[in-house]
């Protein structure tokens, strides 16, 4: 039978990261059966406008698709921190992630929050995991998101692989939205998300975790993408998905290339000067 | 031999509705917000309000008077951020607090030419996030450093820099060429118009006291949409009285004539506003129905700088202009939107109006303009009560006159919008 854990605040996610390090995860094969909630959560309009600034969103009435995300984020790191959790956090590497949004979310509305862990599984490079985030508003589910964690170990090399759409229909688009990402950049969506994973912060907290420089948070390259595409994209019904490839390292340029279909449009972030891709998104509606 | 094209005789303009976020005192709930944030989600509300997601209008001008120099394309950086088509085009312009209804004067000019069918006048102002410039001093250090072709001569151009330099430039709410705020250039006029602290707190009040009843019966509803949570502007004094702005300390002026107060001055202020135009036949297309018809238009310009005229009285020499062209009088008019830069503008513009001298001697009439019907005068509250986010306030008036004008079953309406550098911007609607 499912545990209901229900938080009255945010998981505090500086001692989850202080305390990361020293939890190896296990070799079990089940996830425990735990699902943790928060109801009622108000979004803070200097939290929102921080964020929205960081990540290039124009401050309006309605949250941006991928902000319900950043609410779920700490019940995320409260789960994957757990006793019993699998794998562990330290070193996990987010490579995909998907966002319904249902219907455009206020800013005003009291969100309820649930996360769980479901579907581990073996992957090419170790195993990964799925934590799903269901984001309410007066029973009525609004947002949903799938953020799929990779734990390198034992390598699996026939487990199922998950490919990103094909991007032949790119081959035409030869520009669009060029960004300079500067050195600083995981440390300014740190402080907007609260997000402080060593990876992301510096160059020197990031190498002894296995990275030559701090590298971009991939929910932020993510939320930029979405952002330059914002009015043409819908704001009921849309399905986004993002599949992560080579990290940003900092300081970096890179560059957003979109081909717009009737009901889809799919994009790749790339090395400005076009030989890494970062992550492509294909959004549906 | 080709033949030369005729000219097409002018159209009617449909002034269609409009959107404004509630205005905000400034460093209170948008004290973060941008000015293309606010400009934003103002225009995207009036896409939404009147169904023209994905729609390429003929144009979009809006301005804001506080600019940072990154903003310096910033309506049509706005529009790639709605859900306009974003093959709508967009150009900025600027001329003080009349930036909003001059917008809406340059559209409606077109829409009347037969240029454009359909365009958005718009006007935002944030005073909380104002651009701060570095000093004169270490911009010409910094320009310097920048021209130099060798490390030696960056080193050399590094040696001007002064402790000095590093306070940066706020932007002021004053007069480059006399120094004076326009609090005080106003409290000058508004004693050598003798108008008094009693008239002013009163018209305060009323601004107050109009604003709030216009929300109560619903006026804002389809005018107005929230933003970050806020939803009636923030200025707002429901309970505002004489005898309550009596109390309050003189903040221009000098002396025991000193009249001009908080209460009777607007506060500086955060917002946005923008107004749909268009000809009939696109309106009868989509289906809407026009509030006003946008008739006529007059700027004027006074010289201030030597004294010779008050700073905001500009409009006082527009309006008889405006008048002589359209063949009105004064009183020809069932609503009056003067804006209230400061309750004495209001008063002094009246006074001058019904000055046998000043309208002879200044204005070149034979007899005065004459007093106007003190009960139809900003019956929906002014910028007293609301804020006066400086290019927000024309698209606020001509949206609210519009509507006024089209619930009293028609009618004629007078706008005047006073801006520093001695200018006025004044208009005609009607139903």
């Amino acid at each position: 039978m499912t545990k209901e854990i229900t938080l009255d605040a945010a998981p505090d996610l500086r001692r989850i990261y202080a305390t990361a390090a020293l939890r190896r995860g296990n070799a079990s094969d089940a996830l425990p059966d735990v699902r943790w909630s928060r109801a009622g959560i108000r979004v803070d309009v200097d939290d929102l406008v921080a964020y929205a600034h960081v990540c290039r969103f124009p401050v309006s009435g309605t949250l941006p698709p991928t902000y319900p995300h950043l609410v779920a984020f700490p019940l995320q790191m409260a789960v994957m921190s757990g006793d019993r959790f699998p794998l562990p956090l330290l070193g996990a590497v987010h490579v995909e992630n998907r966002i319904e949004a249902l219907r455009p979310v206020q800013l005003d509305e009291p969100l309820d929050v649930s996360v769980w862990a479901q579907d581990l599984r073996p992957h090419r490079r170790g195993r990964q995991v799925d934590l799903v985030s269901e984001v309410g508003v007066r029973g009525e589910v609004v947002w949903r998101g799938v953020s799929t964690y990779l734990s390198r170990g034992a390598e699996h090399p026939d487990a199922e692989p998950s490919e990103p759409p094909s991007t032949d229909p790119l081959a035409a688009v030869t520009t669009g939205p060029l960004w300079r990402l500067g050195e600083g950049t995981g440390r300014a969506y740190a402080a907007v998300s609260g997000d402080w994973n060593p990876i992301h912060v510096h160059a020197l907290t990031a190498k002894p975790l296995g990275f030559p420089s701090a590298i971009a948070h991939g929910m932020y390259s993510y939320a930029r993408v979405l952002a330059a595409l914002g009015p043409r994209l819908p704001e009921a019904g849309l399905t986004s998905r993002v599949w992560f490839r080579k990290p940003v390292r900092l300081p970096s340029s890179v560059r957003l290339r979109t081909a717009f279909e009737a009901s889809r449009t799919l994009s790749v972030l790339e090395h400005a000067k076009g030989e890494i891709e970062h992550a492509v998104v294909e959004n549906t509606w | 031999m080709a033949s030369q094209s005729s000219p097409r005789a002018p159209r009617r303009v449909a002034v269609l509705g409009g959107n404004r976020i509630p205005f905000a005192r400034s460093n209170g709930p948008y004290a973060k917000a941008s000015n293309q944030d606010m400009l934003t989600a103002t225009v995207d509300g009036l896409v939404a309000r009147f169904g023209l997601a994905g729609e390429r209008l003929g144009e979009v001008v809006a301005g804001a008077v506080l600019k940072h120099s990154r903003d310096f394309n910033l309506t049509r950086e706005t529009v790639l951020g709605t859900r306009l088509d974003p093959a709508t085009p967009a150009y900025d312009v600027q001329q003080a607090c009349g930036t909003g209804l001059e917008a809406a004067v340059l559209v409606a000019n077109k829409i009347a030419l037969g240029q454009v069918d359909a365009g958005v006048a718009g006007g935002v102002d944030s005073a909380s996030d104002a651009p701060i410039a570095v000093s004169e001093g270490l911009r010409q250090t910094l320009l310097a450093v920048n021209r130099a072709r060798s490390a030696g001569e960056r080193a050399k151009a590094l040696t001007g820099l002064r402790p000095g330099h590093l306070v940066p430039a706020i932007p002021e709410n004053v007069e480059p060429r006399t120094g004076l705020s326009m609090g005080e250039h106003m409290a000058l006029t508004a004693a050598q118009w003798g108008i008094t602290r009693e008239a002013q707190d009163e018209l305060a009040a009323a601004s107050h006291r109009h604003l709030a009843a216009a929300y109560e019966r619903g006026f804002f509803d389809d005018l107005v949409t929230p933003y970050l949570g806020v939803s009636r502007d923030t200025n707002l004094r429901a309970d505002s009285t004489v005898e309550k702005l009596s109390t309050l300390k003189p903040v221009f002026g000098k002396g025991d004539g000193a009249t001009m107060t908080a209460g009777n001055s607007t506060p500086l202020t955060d917002g946005a506003s923008a107004v749909l135009l268009a000809s009939e036949e696109w309106a009868a297309e989509h289906r809407l129905t026009p509030l006003a018809w946008f008739v006529d238009a007059e700027t004027a310009a006074v010289d201030y700088v030597h004294g010779d005229e008050g700073l905001l009285m500009a409009p006082a020499y527009a309006v008889p202009r405006l008048l002589a062209r359209n063949g009105l009088s004064l009183q020809d008019f069932d609503f009056y939107e003067i804006h209230e830069a400061f309750a004495a503008t209001v008063l002094t513009t009246l006074k001058a109006w019904e000055d046998p001298d000043f309208c002879r001697e200044r204005l070149g009439l034979d007899a005065p303009l004459g007093s106007i019907d003190r009960g139809r005068l900003n019956v929906n509250g002014s910028s007293l009560a609301a804020g006066h986010p400086f290019a927000a306030t024309g698209g606020r008036i001509v949206a609210s006159l519009a509507k006024q004008l089209k619930e009293a079953g028609g009618g004629r309406g007078l706008i005047s919008i006073c801006a520093a550098g001695g200018q006025g911007v004044v208009a005609i609607l009607e139903a």
